[in-house]
């Protein structure tokens, strides 16, 4: 049946209840549709009877009209539900598979993950965070994962990183959901979402990628060839790219081009760096031999023009010359080893280089920092042999000692680099020759602060995260704990992050970054030392601890070291202290620290009546075998 | 009683009090942990704020219905550090085997005599005895609720006389002051439904866009306040000339505003014993008009194959203290299941009920359970929605023949050939969205499987249409949203 006037009635009268059923009497239109119904009453009663409805609500007193107008509305409605179609016409495409599972996860575990990741506010990481440890498969449900893969493109960046680190680790199967709904040329979220895809396929996501980089814009451009740019395969893809591509996308090809190896890149790039020298930014990660060889050549004119002019240089060209040094890190063919040679044979001349307005610039130091750099970016190789050269072609001046010693411990016994060079730390005062010998100490420092202990490797690593030759032998936590001096290159301070209002010594920082601090060996020497010099320079809580890493108690130099200090805590940095503490010692040592902290009265004045509460409950309760309280139990017992 | 994280978020006042709980049992708060040695108490020292630990237990005594006890001082029940131990049970913790302590035994004994008392006096899980009405003050109040369906019908006439798009500003303000008053008139049906009304009005005025859906659904309510009234007139007179002042089985009772009570429900011999119920989805959404959260869960009678929808309401303004409901799996025993009258999709309560698994052949049945076919359940749609004074939808479980896509839309074909089109419903909110997850099923959906969801009229392309909510395959009921 052609209902088409039974629904315009219904408009019109729909209308005159939000327009006021007073002006019914003036409303034409409804008049009219009232008229076009009238032929399909005799089809049906009902038609009829909305049709006798309607000539009543025309006709009525204005006060009868509300009445009769919801009840004409009440039968059109009855009708438009009876007669109300249902299908859809045309072929039917079976659904796709998405790539998620399904796990029976009721609504109070499933929703506050996803508000966490749908909405915005504070707290979100973290309860994030929080569900992934407990309960990492709910991450892969399919009501979750889309949520998840949209959150890549969460305005607060650190949840969007969260994501898709969590992707990541969900692995492949993420994969389809990360491709459906992708838009090529969509924002930061399709950025992420092409970045994770290629960290979890690899190789595999090459044909995807390739697929859209046709379609893709702007962010995703950028990193569909970021993504492309680490394979071999895609080298002709790149120098294609790199014909066209201009600002961003440009940059993503040429830091692709420079992971390339082949000749057509090694002309690629020559060409391209007599064009714009300042690409040479790009090669600093390139280890071929033919981007070394360009870099060295690059930087053997630039240097030779600087000696045979002025010798004084504008800032420009001082930033230029540190771009290409930058470049030269890590790089280790004949050619650059020969470039160090040279500048090591016009060291002098290259140090008296000065700036614009006449003054020293220090470029030989900086040049001779530059090759630890290198050295350490390049790991065990020809560098280190270089190293090894120059330092024995300079053995009165400290000036190659750091380079020897990281390059020793990159490549020799453990043994034979303590036997070399420890002597050059003394431990009892030198009577003659003190500067020089102070210098050899910093030198050795230096070449030392190259290395430390990766504990979730388990291992000791030299610069670049390079394996070191051999475990750094123990004995050089007694020489350095009884050195003479407690001096470096540097010789710095920086604030603590951990002790408010402590600074960071050092020598210190390195002798609890270069050893395995679980060692017995090491702990052996390293414990009292650090807690002699806990007491000396007052800094409990950095101190603390290191202390603490190592498995050892700050019991006996605590209080004094609190008395030093002179500086008043919160008492919440006090219980984050003590917290630490219960993690790392028994309750027991735990109990005795809280009574020192209470006996030294280290408390800034408002929280002393605190203090003075909380502090023999906590040694109570550790000594009765209960766990140290959370901070919300000492705040809750401040009145 | 089997320990699950279900379980525990079941017992929890809220997800955030179960979390505070794991964190407890996480961080190693609880000690001296023991349990009798019949399994059926567990008890254990929670290290708290105070000087003491906390002394918390649960009992287990009573199967089905841990009893949590804590000396905390905690206004939740239970308290976290009772949700805690759980937690310390689900780690399967070790207990030592121990005596009762004495306080927990005098606390048993005590409570075991009210319950043989309580036995004594009505039998075990009935509900009291319905209240002999005060004939005066039941007189008293349907005369008012008369004055006050009076009131509302001048309300709604004025409201269509001047139209609704003149209901801003100070008319608005004037109108809700007067369907503040209908409260008073113990007309809360009317009364909400006038605040919805209001509701969405404003809603246009925010967003002038969404006009045509928002005055189509504030007519509608108008529609059915109308018929509520003229119906509600002809049945408060009736009773009142009757003299007849008990609860009767009608919908108007609860239109009117009405409240149920499980043993006025029993009196009106509305309920069902030995009920076997399997929830098919659970869902939480927000009503403005009323200012609370609504939990809804939609179950399948297992025995008749009915559809039956709870309904837990948390005012706003009390959500800390009322216990939240969620979703649940397995097979749900209610030993008597008590029916709201109505038509349609019937709401249910119980008082206790037992819950496990589901057995591999359970499962099998439930698809069995749909409508024989599309044609019959649209019928069947039809047929309620089209009285005024149901809702504009209906439950439905429908046999799949096929689903699949017909364009951008999504399409269900009966095992007959016949489709329906599958939406979200407009007005339900980003947060109800179900359809676009159908296009990201992780499994492919067997043969014999069927699809619950929401039939409803959708007026802009004059179609009845289904809001999925879950697939039920012979293996599993795969929900679409909680």
């Amino acid at each position: 049946m052609e209902l088409k006037p039974l629904f315009d009635v219904k408009e019109r009268l729909e209308y005159a209840a939000v327009a006021g059923a007073a002006l019914l009497g003036e409303d034409f239109r409804l008049q009219r549709a009232a008229e076009e119904l009238k032929p399909l009453a005799g089809a049906s009663p009902v038609l009829a009877k909305i049709g006798a409805g309607l000539a009543k609500l025309l006709s009525a007193p204005p006060e009868e009209r509300p009445g009769l107008l919801l009840d004409v509305l009440a039968l059109v409605d009855a009708v438009a539900y009876t007669q109300a179609g249902t299908g859809a016409e045309g072929e039917l495409e079976p659904l796709p598979l998405g790539g998620g599972v399904y796990h029976q996860i009721s609504y109070g575990q499933i929703q506050p993950l996803l508000t966490a990741l749908t909405t915005t506010g504070g707290g979100r990481v973290e309860a994030v965070k929080s569900a992934w440890d407990s309960h990492p498969e709910f991450f892969e449900d399919y009501r979750v994962l889309p949520a998840v893969v949209a959150a890549l493109g969460d305005g607060y960046g650190e949840m969007a990183d969260l994501c898709a680190a969590l992707l990541k680790k969900l692995g492949p199967r993420v994969v389809p959901a990360l491709k459906q709904g992708f838009d090529p040329g969509g924002k930061k979220e399709m950025a992420r979402r092409v970045e994770t895809i290629a960290a979890i396929q690899g190789k595999d996501a090459f044909p995807w990628l390739r697929e859209i980089l046709g379609h893709t814009k702007k962010e995703v451009r950028v990193a569909a060839i970021t993504a492309l740019g680490g394979d071999s395969g895609n080298t002709a893809l790149l120098l294609g790219l790199a014909k066209y591509e201009r600002g961003k996308n440009l940059e993503a090809v040429m830091a692709g081009l420079a992971l390339q190896d082949g000749e057509e890149v090694a002309s690629f790039w020559e060409q391209r760096l007599q064009k714009d020298h300042l690409s040479v930014k790009f090669l600093g990660v390139a280890r071929t031999d033919w981007a070394s060889d360009l870099v060295a050549k690059g930087l053997w004119g630039l240097m030779e023009r600087l000696l045979a002019g002025e010798r004084e240089i504008s800032k420009e060209i001082h930033a230029l010359l540190r771009l290409w040094w930058s470049a030269a890190q890590g790089k280790s063919s004949p050619s650059m080893l020969d470039l160090w040679r040279w500048t090591d044979a016009k060291w002098a001349d290259l140090d008296q280089v000065r700036g614009e307005k006449g003054q020293r610039l220090g470029f030989g130091a900086e040049l001779t920092a530059l090759l630890l750099d290198s050295l350490c970016a390049a790991g065990p190789g020809p560098l280190c042999s270089l190293c090894l050269e120059l330092w024995e072609k300079h053995p009165k001046e400290a000036r190659y000692l750091p380079h020897a010693v990281a390059a020793s411990l990159l490549i020799r016994p453990a043994a034979e680099v303590y036997d070399t060079f420890s002597p050059y730390v003394p431990t009892v005062k030198p009577l003659l020759g003190g500067e020089q010998k102070r210098a050899f100490h910093n030198g050795v420092l230096a070449g030392l602060a190259q290395t430390r202990w990766n504990a979730a490797g388990g291992r000791y690593e030299v610069g670049a995260g390079w394996s070191a030759a051999q475990p750094l032998d123990p004995r050089w936590a007694k020489r350095l704990t009884h050195a003479v001096w407690r001096t470096t290159m540097h010789d710095f301070k920086m604030p603590s992050p951990v002790g408010r209002g402590e600074h960071l010594d050092e020598y210190d920082l390195i002798l609890t970054r270069i050893f395995d601090l679980t060692s017995p060996e090491v702990r052996q020497e390293l414990a009292p030392y650090l807690r002699q010099r806990m007491k000396l320079l007052g800094n409990y809580q950095t101190y603390s601890r290191w202390l603490f890493a190592m498995g050892s108690s700050p019991q006996g130099a605590l209080k004094d070291s609190i008395l030093k200090s002179g500086r008043p805590a919160y008492l919440y940095y006090i219980w984050g202290l003590l917290n630490d503490a219960a993690k790392a010692l028994t309750l027991d040592e735990t109990a005795q620290l809280c009574q020192q902290v209470l006996d030294a009265g280290g408390v800034r004045k408002e929280d002393a009546a605190m203090a003075q509460k909380v502090l023999p409950w906590t040694v109570e309760q550790l000594r009765a075998g209960r766990p140290f309280p959370e901070w919300d139990d000492w705040w809750n017992m401040r009145q | 009683m089997e320990w699950t994280e279900q379980a525990i978020l079941l017992q929890a006042p809220n997800p955030a009090a179960a979390e505070n709980g794991r964190k407890l049992s996480r961080k190693g708060s609880f000690s001296a942990r023991c349990k009798t040695a019949d399994g059926a108490l567990y008890w254990a020292q929670c290290a708290g704020s105070g000087k003491d630990p906390y002394r918390v237990s649960i009992d287990l005594a009573k199967d089905g219905r841990p009893v949590c006890r804590c000396s905390c001082p905690s206004r939740q029940f239970p308290c976290k550090h009772a949700l805690g131990l759980m937690f310390e049970l689900l780690e399967a913790k070790p207990f030592q085997v121990a005596e009762i302590p004495g306080d927990i035994a005098d606390k048993r004994a005590k409570q075991a005599a009210r319950a043989a008392k309580k036995e004594g006096a009505e039998g075990e899980d009935k509900p009291a005895k319905p209240k002999k009405p005060n004939a005066a003050a039941r007189k008293k109040k349907l005369t008012k609720q008369l004055e006050g369906l009076d009131m509302a019908q001048r309300m709604v006439d004025e409201l269509l006389r001047s139209g609704l798009g003149t209901l801003a500003g100070s008319s608005a303000q004037t109108f809700e002051k007067l369907a503040k008053d209908l409260g008073s008139c113990y007309l809360t049906g009317p009364q909400t439904a006038f605040a919805r009304i209001a509701l969405a009005v404003r809603a246009v005025q925010r967003d002038p866009a969404q006009a045509e859906a928002a005055y189509a659904e504030a007519l509608r309510l108008l529609v059915a306040l109308r018929s509520t009234i003229r119906k509600g007139r002809a049945f408060l007179e009736g009773k009142l000339e009757a003299g007849d002042f008990s609860a009767e089985d009608s919908a108007l009772f609860e239109a009117l505003g009405g409240v149920w009570k499980l043993e006025d429900l029993r009196a009106i011999g509305s309920f069902k014993e030995n009920a076997r119920l399997v929830q098919l989805s659970f869902d939480v959404s927000y009503d403005g008009a009323k200012r609370e959260q609504v939990e809804r869960g939609w179950w399948l009678d297992v025995d008749g194959g009915g559809l039956y929808q709870t309904l837990n309401l948390r005012p706003l303004k009390a959500l800390k203290y009322v216990k939240g409901d969620d979703s649940r799996f397995g097979l749900l025993e209610v030993p008597a299941l008590y029916v709201y009258p109505g038509e349609g999709d019937r709401r249910v309560r119980w008082e206790s009920a037992a819950s496990r698994p589901l057995t591999a052949a359970e499962r099998e049945e439930l698809p069995k359970l749909a409508q024989p076919g599309l044609a019959q359940a649209v019928k069947l749609v039809k047929g309620k929605i089209k009285n005024t004074l149901a809702p504009k939808f209906l439950a439905v479980l429908l046999p799949i023949g096929r689903l699949g896509k017909v364009g951008a839309d999504f399409v269900l074909e009966d095992p007959a050939g016949e489709r329906i089109c599958l939406r979200d419903r407009p007005g339900d909110g980003a947060d109800h969205a179900c359809v676009d997850r159908l296009g990201t099923l992780p499994r492919k959906i067997p043969a014999g499987s069927a699809l619950f969801g929401l039939m409803f009229y959708d007026g802009r392309d004059r179609t009845l249409c289904v809001h999925p909510c879950s697939v039920v395959t012979p293996d599993d009921v795969i929900r679409l949203q909680y």
